[in-house]
């Protein structure tokens, strides 16, 4: 509950930072209107310049072609994973259990145990020989057959780790046999083991602490993966979008006015604004699919799991935006692009894959705690320990204290690097020429090697 | 309000290469000044040093007496040897662009692109890509970006390379007409008859360091007398090579250019142009831009 009103506070401070900076700006154009000449000019403040940046990065990525069909794919993949469930799950296919030889008469009510114990159901088939049960298990019009009450055939056996709803069912169904001939075995009359049939599971409480019981979580599982393609995609955008400005130099005519940081920061921004909506309409459209198909993906989520999703994917955008920033300012060509994103997107297939691993283990371990501290990790760690309620509200705080002061020092270090680097041209810039003593750097003309 | 553009004792070392050398010249507002010398002397250095793109090891640059900073390089116009544009952007709005991060408001920055598109010829390429645009047009446009904000001064690094005739006329006549109004212009070029047609002044470097500087009338002016003579049929000028006190300057088109020494009779250089063929001109010049240019980096 805390969670939740921790995350409507976060999103709605996020918001607010938003409309603030939105009603500065256009309060300082409107004032610049008002009292502007024509010809009158006056130096822009620094947030004005951000926000012109940002808006240019916004109206070009709005209007390119990559966004619609990448919009359009996610919106097909999140509207098919809430769909295709809720659809299977009205169309429950049934069992067919053969029997051979001899069978005891309680078998049918068996069978129908076994099969509601796992949610399907099951219908008996009689075979008149082995060798005819056996063709109907390779023909797959059986699944499988009781052989003379002794055993069950299948075309393979379930492995111990096989969880489909089939082994399930062989499992049940074998150890219902086993325990009917055992009740058999002993004596027990039919009103015996019809009143032991009855028996009434005791029920389990949930005392509110500790992983879910069912610890995978489709909405937070879906929220990972979306995390994970729409980062690729905008730090894509990142990386190339800088490398753009110094291969086409425009850099130099933009640099001659503005500061480095602030056309960073400009970038970083408006692509930001895009990310958020594009997130804001896969929301709206998972919503509504959900709520028209009445599907289980989404009811089982609270809002709290699907604001975590959203928070962690801007917080993880922000994080590693300056990093890429600052590795498109190092490099000038495709193949080296690809060459300097590779090792920086290892941390985000790692949190990725690790998080999709933990939304279905068994216990939380050491390591998935701190995993989810860290900013590399946390935007896809922390939304699996909320999908699993395993994350307290103080500790979810912290999380996002730690990432916003790790996305503060790395912002920095980040312009830092651009700044050195965005303008040498001629050469892939690597880590050790950008640190190297200021006022030795980049000549106009040669290449970084030589001037080096 | 006239201003001036004063590079003091700047020095930038790249590595082993010395690219300027405690450099020192002024850029007078309401002038065009030319600022030459031979590749890699430094021009392109001290041209991003104005705007901060390359840091300096000691020196300052000052407009007005006041360092140039962020706020006074707003009101700068710079057009980079290396010429860039956003591709992909549509030329009004990514001139607009320029004006807004300038300082223009948006209706300023709006009505100025339009007016610069019209007076560059590009006026109905404003909805296409920059990258669609040929060599020439992208150039116009680059120039647009420079001057959309009404600068105080302008930094133009080669602006008339690869423009035809027509076009370096055009842009001549527009950078002349804006010193005319007050802003200062400092331009680098390879073209020599170009920049003593444009400029008032020229600032010659060589290695990073100032050779030459003054108005072209009075480096014209300046220096040993001038000959040119024209001899029918003769193409290589073989008669002054002999000559003492004469120095060939430039050979060609029919006729020859030759430095004299202070004491030299040109009774003297008629006599042996006659003996080569018949004189058809023979007439004092000033000196040109080139000459004073070659003799400067020599």
């Amino acid at each position: 509950m805390k969670l939740r009103w921790l995350l409507v506070v976060l999103l709605a401070g996020l918001l607010s930072v938003v409309r603030r900076l939105s009603r500065r700006a256009r309060a300082q154009r409107s004032a610049r209107t008002r009292r502007a000449e024509p010809g009158d000019r006056r130096r822009p403040d620094r947030t004005s310049v951000i926000c012109l940046i940002a808006r240019r990065e916004i109206r070009e990525r709005v209007r390119s072609r990559a966004l619609l069909v990448t919009s359009a794919l996610i919106l097909l993949v999140v509207a098919a994973a809430i769909i295709i469930p809720a659809h299977n799950r009205g169309r429950t296919t049934s069992i067919t259990v053969g029997v051979v030889g001899v069978a005891p008469a309680s078998l049918a009510g068996t069978v129908q145990r076994a099969a509601q114990s796992v949610g399907t159901t099951a219908h008996v088939s009689s075979e008149p020989s082995l060798a005819a049960a056996e063709r109907a298990l390779q023909h797959k019009s059986l699944d499988l057959a009781v052989i003379d009450d002794q055993r069950l055939e299948m075309l393979a056996a379930p492995g111990p780790t096989d969880t489909s709803s089939l082994a399930q069912f062989a499992r049940s169904l074998a150890a219902q046999l086993g325990i009917a001939r055992a009740m058999a075995q002993a004596g027990l009359n039919n009103q015996q083991i019809s009143t032991l049939y009855g028996y009434r599971a005791l029920p389990i409480a949930s005392t509110g602490h500790g992983p879910s019981p069912s610890p995978r979580n489709a909405t937070s599982i879906l929220g990972i993966i979306v995390t994970f393609v729409m980062l690729q995609q905008y730090m894509g955008w990142i990386l190339m979008g800088v490398m753009e400005e110094k291969t086409s130099r425009v850099i130099e005519v933009l640099l001659s006015s503005v500061r480095p940081l602030q056309l960073i920061s400009g970038k970083v921004l408006g692509i930001g604004a895009v990310t958020l909506a594009q997130a804001g309409a896969i929301i709206a459209v998972a919503l509504l699919v959900g709520e028209l198909t009445g599907s289980s993906v989404l009811h089982g989520a609270s809002p709290a799991i699907m604001a975590s999703s959203v928070l962690w994917l801007a917080l993880g955008y922000f994080f590693y935006s300056w990093v890429f920033a600052a590795a498109g300012a190092m490099v000038e060509r495709q193949d080296q692009a690809q060459a300097v994103a590779f090792p920086l997107s290892l941390p985000i297939i790692f949190g990725y894959v690790y998080a999709l691993v933990q939304t279905s283990a068994t216990s939380i371990s050491l390591l998935t705690k701190v995993l989810a501290y860290l900013p590399p990790t946390a935007p896809f760690l922390m939304p699996a320990l909320v999908g699993r309620h395993a994350v307290s509200w103080w500790e979810f705080l912290l999380g996002v204290v730690v990432d916003l002061a790790s996305t503060v020092a790395l912002a920095r270090l980040a312009a830092k690097v651009y700044e050195r680097a965005i303008l040498r041209t001629g050469t892939r810039v690597r880590w050790r020429d950008v640190w190297k003593e200021r006022g030795t750097g980049e000549h106009p003309k040669a290449p970084v090697t030589k001037a080096l | 309000m006239p201003g001036v553009l004063s590079m003091r004792g700047l020095s930038r070392r790249f590595g082993d290469v010395q690219a300027l050398r405690e450099l020192s010249f002024d850029v007078p507002a309401g002038h065009v000044t030319g600022f030459l010398g031979p590749n890699g002397a430094g021009k392109t250095t001290t041209m991003r040093a104005i705007f901060g793109l390359t840091e300096l090891n000691a020196g300052t640059v000052t407009w007005n007496d006041e360092p140039v900073h962020e706020g006074v390089r707003r009101r700068f116009g710079y057009m980079p040897e290396e010429r860039g544009l956003y591709p992909t952007m549509r030329v009004g709005e990514q001139i607009e662009y320029l004006g807004r991060l300038h300082g223009l408001s948006e209706r300023d920055a709006r009505a100025a692109t339009a007016s610069w598109l019209e007076r560059l010829g590009v006026a109905e390429r404003a909805q296409s890509k920059v990258a669609d645009l040929s060599h020439g047009n992208q150039q116009r446009v680059q120039l647009a970006g420079a001057l959309v904000h009404e600068p105080e001064m302008l930094v133009l690094d080669e602006p008339l390379a690869g423009l035809d005739p027509t076009a370096t006329d055009e842009i001549g006549a527009i950078l002349v007409e804006r010193a005319r109004e007050g802003c200062g212009v400092l331009l680098s070029s390879h073209q020599l008859d170009q920049v003593e047609d444009l400029c008032e002044s020229v600032v010659i470097i060589d290695h990073g360091a100032l050779v030459v500087t003054g108005r072209v009338d009075d480096l014209a002016t300046s220096g040993p007398r001038r000959l040119v003579v024209r001899v029918e049929d003769d193409r290589d000028a073989r008669w002054a090579r002999e000559l003492a006190g004469v120095r060939i300057s430039e050979v060609g088109a029919g006729q020859v250019r030759l430095v004299l020494e202070p004491d030299v009779d040109t009774n003297v250089v008629l006599d042996a142009a006659r003996r080569a063929g018949r004189v058809t001109e023979f007439s004092y010049q000033r000196r040109r831009l080139s000459e004073v240019f070659r003799e400067a980096v020599r």
